[in-house]
C-alpha cells in the first residue's frame, strides 16, 4: 500500500478485534456499507477516533482491504431485489480467483467479515468459491472437504437417499 | 461467529449465508450437500432455495400452474420442493417418452399425446432435444418429433382459444386472432404473448406521443389513433402484395418491419389498441372490406360533451386500413347500393361484428391466400419452397380448417342443420390433412370437435376415424422381409431419388414386390401403361413437397446429389440421419423393414 507517498487522501483508522490499528483510505473503506453508514456524512475532521471492528481480526481485515482496493472503482451493487429471478453464474474473474486461494479457515473468515461489513461483491465471490468447492462432489467427498460430521443415523440416511432419488441422473 | 481466537469453518456459517451459497448450486449438488449432515439438510430444504430453483431452472410453465401469481405470493403458500421435483420428474418422463417415439413406430401417437398433455411443462426439454447436436445419432428424427410435439402443443392452445370463443366466453380480438400465429408457429417468439405485449407497448407509445390523449374527445382520439398507427408503419398493404399469407397473421404483422396487413388485421390492431386506451372501437364487417366503428361513452357526444339527453350511443366509422379520416355513413350506404345489396340488409353490414366472425373471416382470407399461391405456382406447387416461407402454407391452411370447424358451429340465425352442413364441408379436408401430416392430432379431434357433433350421425363417423388412427398406432407394423418374394426389389428404404418423369426429389420409405393398390387406382394412374406394368416393385415415397406417393420402380432414378434442406427437414419422420458417405438416409423404421 503506497497511499502515504501519494497526494494526501482522506484516511480513516479501524481497530480490529486483536487490537491492531489499520489506516485506510476512506474511499476504499466505504466499499463496506456498514462503515459507510456508520460514518455517514461526517466530514474528515470529525472522525478522529478509530472505528472499532469487534468481529474482524487483523489478517482477515488486511485481506478485506486488499479486495476493496482492487475493486475500488467497481460500480456499487444494485439496490434492492437482485436475488431471485436470474440463474446465478458461479464464474469468478481471474484476480478474484487468485485472491480466494487461501486456506479454508481464511475463506470462511472472509465470508463472515464480508457479511458483517456488508460488502456484497466480496460476499458473492466468497460464496461462489465455496459453491465451486461443492460442485460435482458426492456427500462423502463434501464431508471430507469441509470436515463435516455425519450426524445421521443409518435409517435417516437411507430415508434421505430415497427422498432424493429423483436427482440421480440430473 | 466462532469464539474469539478460533478460526471459522463451514459449520459456523450462519443460515442466511448458507442460503446464498446454496443458491449457486445445481439441484444435484444441493442434494449432495443435504445428505452430509442434519444442519445442512435443514438449510438445503428451506422453501426459499426451492423457489429459487423453480425460478431459475424452468423458463416455461403450463398455464395451470399460474406460476407468476405463485412467485409473487407468499413463500409458504406453495410446496416449492414438491413442485420442483414434479417438474423434474415430468422432464424425465418427457425424455423417456420421446425416446420411445424415436425408438418404434408402435404407440407413437400414444407417446406423443402423453408428452403433449404436459403442455408447456414439456417445452423446455423439447426445445433442448430440438437443438441436439448435428452429429447426434438420430438427429433428423429427434428434431422432427421434438418440433412436431411442440407444434401439437401449441395447436391445442390455439384451439382452446377458439373453443372459448365458440362457447361465448369473452376473448379479446387480438388473442383470438393471435391464435393463428400460435397454431402455425409462424415464427419463433411470435405468439399470443408477443401480440399482447406488442399492443401494450404501442399503447404506451400513444400516451408518450400525445400526453393529453386521455382528455380528448372520442372523435379526436379515434382519428389520432389511426394517424399514430400510420405514422408507425401500419399502412395496410399494396394491391400487389394483398394476398400474401402473412398479412392475415396479427403476430407477424406486429413483429414485421413493414407491418403490411389486410384490412381486417388493421382494424383488429386498431380496436385492440383503442381498447387499451379506453376508447370503444369495434370491427365492422362490411362487404369485401372491414371498417371500424368508434362509440362515444354513454351520455356523451363524440365531441366529448356530457349530455344526459343522448339516448342512443353516438358512433362514427373509420377506415384504419386507408386513412385517418372519418367515413360518413352515407358513403357506406352508397357503396351498398352500388353493390346491389337490398336495403333490408344494410343494417347487418353497418353494425359492429363479433370477434368470432372476424376469426372466421380470417380463416377465409387464409384459404384464399393459399389458393392464390397454389394457382400462381401451378406444377411446382410449393416443391421444396415451403421451407423458406413463413407462415407455412399447409399449416396455415390447417389452422383455417380448424378455426372454421370450431367456430361456424354457433352462428346466430342459422338452423342446426345448416350449421352441421357447413361444418361437414370442411371436415373431410381437415381429416385428410390430419391423417397425412398430423395423426397425433386425432386426440384434438376427440376433445374439441366431436363434442360439437353430439348425438349427430357424424359423431359416430368421427369416433370411428379416431379409433382407426389409434388402432393403427397400437398395432405392430407388419414386417417386410427381404425373402424370396422380395428378391426383385432393387432399392432400399432410405434411397434418395429423382422421379424419372416428374423430376421431384423423394426418398423411399417402404416397398412392395408388386403394386398393391386397388384396381381403381391402377386404372386411373394407368399403371398397366407403364413399360414394366403393375408387376414390378412399387415404392412408398416421401416427396420434398411433403406429399406421400406410390411410385413404380422404373420411375426411381437414384440421386447423386445430397438432399435438399426441405428433404432433410421432412426425412426425420422416418429416418435417423443422412449418411453422406453411403449417400442414403439411415432408416428409423427397422420395426417394419428390418433388413433395409
Amino acid at each position: 500500500m503506497s497511499a502515504a507517498t501519494e497526494q494526501p487522501k482522506q484516511t480513516l483508522t479501524v481497530t480490529t478485534n486483536d487490537n491492531v490499528d489499520i489506516v485506510v483510505e476512506r474511499e476504499i473503506l466505504e466499499r463496506s456499507v456498514l462503515i459507510k453508514n456508520m460514518i455517514g456524512d461526517v466530514g474528515e475532521e470529525q472522525i478522529d477516533t478509530a472505528i472499532p471492528l469487534p468481529n474482524v481480526n487483523e489478517p482477515v481485515m488486511k485481506k478485506v482491504i486488499e479486495w476493496c482496493e482492487h475493486h475500488r472503482k467497481d460500480p456499487p451493487a444494485p439496490e434492492g431485489d437482485d436475488s431471485d429471478s436470474r440463474k446465478k453464474s458461479t464464474d469468478i474473474d481471474e484476480w478474484d480467483q487468485k485472491f480466494m486461494q487461501v486456506d479454508q479457515e481464511m475463506l470462511f473468515e472472509i465470508i463472515l467479515a464480508a457479511n458483517y461489513l456488508d460488502i456484497k461483491g466480496l460476499l458473492d465471490v466468497g460464496c461462489k468459491t465455496v459453491a465451486n468447492m461443492i460442485k460435482g462432489k458426492s456427500p462423502d467427498e463434501i464431508r471430507k472437504t469441509f470436515n463435516i460430521q455425519n450426524d445421521f443415523t443409518p435409517e435417516e440416511e437411507d430415508q434421505i437417499r430415497r427422498e432424493n432419488e429423483w436427482a440421480e441422473d440430473r | 461467529m466462532p469464539p474469539e481466537g478460533v478460526m471459522a469453518g463451514f459449520t459456523d456459517v450462519p443460515t442466511e449465508i448458507l442460503q446464498i451459497i446454496f443458491e449457486y448450486l445445481s439441484p444435484r449438488s444441493l442434494n449432495a450437500i443435504s445428505r452430509t449432515s442434519k444442519a445442512f439438510h435443514t438449510v438445503a430444504n428451506s422453501p426459499i432455495i426451492w423457489r429459487h430453483l423453480c425460478q431459475t431452472q424452468f423458463a416455461y410453465w403450463a398455464p395451470h400452474h399460474d406460476i407468476v401469481a405463485k412467485f409473487c405470493g407468499p413463500l409458504s403458500a406453495v410446496d416449492w420442493c414438491g413442485l420442483f421435483i414434479q417438474r423434474i420428474m415430468d422432464e424425465q418422463r418427457t425424455r423417456e417418452l420421446l425416446n420411445n417415439v424415436l425408438g418404434s413406430q408402435k404407440n407413437r401417437i400414444n407417446h406423443i399425446n402423453e408428452i403433449a398433455d404436459l403442455g408447456y411443462d414439456a417445452k423446455e426439454v423439447l426445445l433442448k432435444e430440438y437443438n441436439c447436436p448435428d452429429d447426434a445419432e438420430d438427429v433428423l428424427a429427434r428434431r422432427y418429433y421434438a418440433q412436431a410435439i411442440l407444434e401439437h402443443i401449441q395447436r391445442e392452445l390455439a384451439i382452446k382459444v377458439w373453443e372459448d370463443l365458440g362457447e361465448g366466453k369473452d376473448v379479446p380480438i387480438e388473442v383470438a386472432l393471435g391464435a393463428y400465429d400460435l397454431f402455425t408457429q409462424a415464427e419463433p417468439g411470435v405468439d399470443i404473448d408477443s401480440v399482447t405485449s406488442g399492443l401494450d407497448s404501442l399503447a404506451k407509445g400513444v400516451l408518450k406521443e400525445y400526453a393529453d390523449f386521455p382528455n380528448w374527445s372520442p372523435r379526436k382520439k379515434a382519428s389520432t389513433l389511426v394517424t399514430f398507427l400510420r405514422d408507425h408503419g401500419f399502412q395496410g398493404v399494396s394491391d400487389s402484395a394483398y394476398r400474401a399469407l402473412q398479412n392475415s397473421f396479427i403476430g407477424l404483422v406486429l413483429s414485421s418491419e413493414g407491418h403490411e396487413s389486410l384490412p381486417l388485421i388493421s382494424v383488429a390492431i386498431y380496436c385492440a389498441l383503442a381498447q387499451r386506451l379506453s376508447l370503444d372501437a369495434r370491427p365492422c364487417g362490411f362487404v369485401y372490406h372491414v371498417y371500424s366503428i368508434v362509440y362515444a361513452p354513454q351520455n356523451t357526444s363524440l365531441d366529448g360533451e356530457n349530455d344526459p339527453n343522448i339516448r342512443d350511443q353516438e358512433f362514427m366509422y373509420l377506415d384504419p386500413f386507408r386513412s385517418p379520416n372519418e367515413v360518413p355513413k352515407t358513403e357506406l350506404q352508397n357503396k351498398l347500393r352500388e353493390l346491389g345489396i337490398p336495403t333490408s340488409q344494410y343494417e347487418e353490414f353497418l353494425s359492429d361484428t363479433g370477434t368470432r366472425e372476424m376469426v372466421v373471416r380470417t380463416a377465409r382470407n387464409i384459404m384464399n391466400s393459399v389458393q392464390t399461391i397454389r394457382q400462381t405456382n401451378p406444377g411446382t406447387h410449393g416443391i421444396g419452397s415451403w421451407v423458406d416461407t413463413s407462415p407455412d402454407m399447409d399449416s396455415a391452411f390447417y389452422a383455417a380448417l380448424w378455426a372454421t370447424a370450431m367456430l361456424t358451429s354457433r352462428q346466430e340465425g342459422s338452423s342446426e342443420a345448416a350449421i352441421r352442413a357447413r361444418r361437414r364441408q370442411f371436415l373431410p379436408f381437415l381429416l385428410d390433412q390430419l391423417q397425412e401430416h398430423y395423426p397425433w392430432d386425432a386426440v384434438l379431434l376427440e376433445r374439441h370437435i366431436i363434442p360439437l357433433f353430439a348425438s349427430n350421425p357424424d359423431e359416430e363417423r368421427l369416433r370411428l376415424f379416431v379409433n382407426s388412427v389409434r388402432d393403427l398406432d397400437a398395432m405392430p407394423k407388419r414386417i417386410q422381409r427381404r425373402d424370396e418374394t422380395a428378391t426383385k426389389v432393387r432399392f432400399k428404404v432410405g434411397q434418395l431419388f429423382k422421379h424419372r418423369r416428374y423430376h421431384y426429389e423423394g426418398v423411399i420409405t417402404g416397398w412392395d414386390p408388386s403394386c398393391i393398390m386397388g384396381e381403381d387406382w391402377i386404372r386411373s394412374m394407368d399403371v398397366d401403361g407403364l413399360p414394366r406394368g403393375r408387376h414390378q416393385s412399387f415404392y412408398h415415397v416421401l416427396v420434398c413437397d411433403k406429399s406421400i406417393r406410390y411410385v413404380a420402380e422404373e420411375n426411381i432414378s437414384p440421386s447423386t446429389e445430397p438432399p435438399s434442406s426441405a428433404m432433410l427437414k421432412l426425412a426425420g419422420r422416418h429416418f435417423k440421419r443422412w449418411d453422406p458417405v453411403a449417400g442414403v438416409f439411415i432408416s428409423n423404421v427397422k420395426d417394419e423393414y428390418p433388413e433395409d
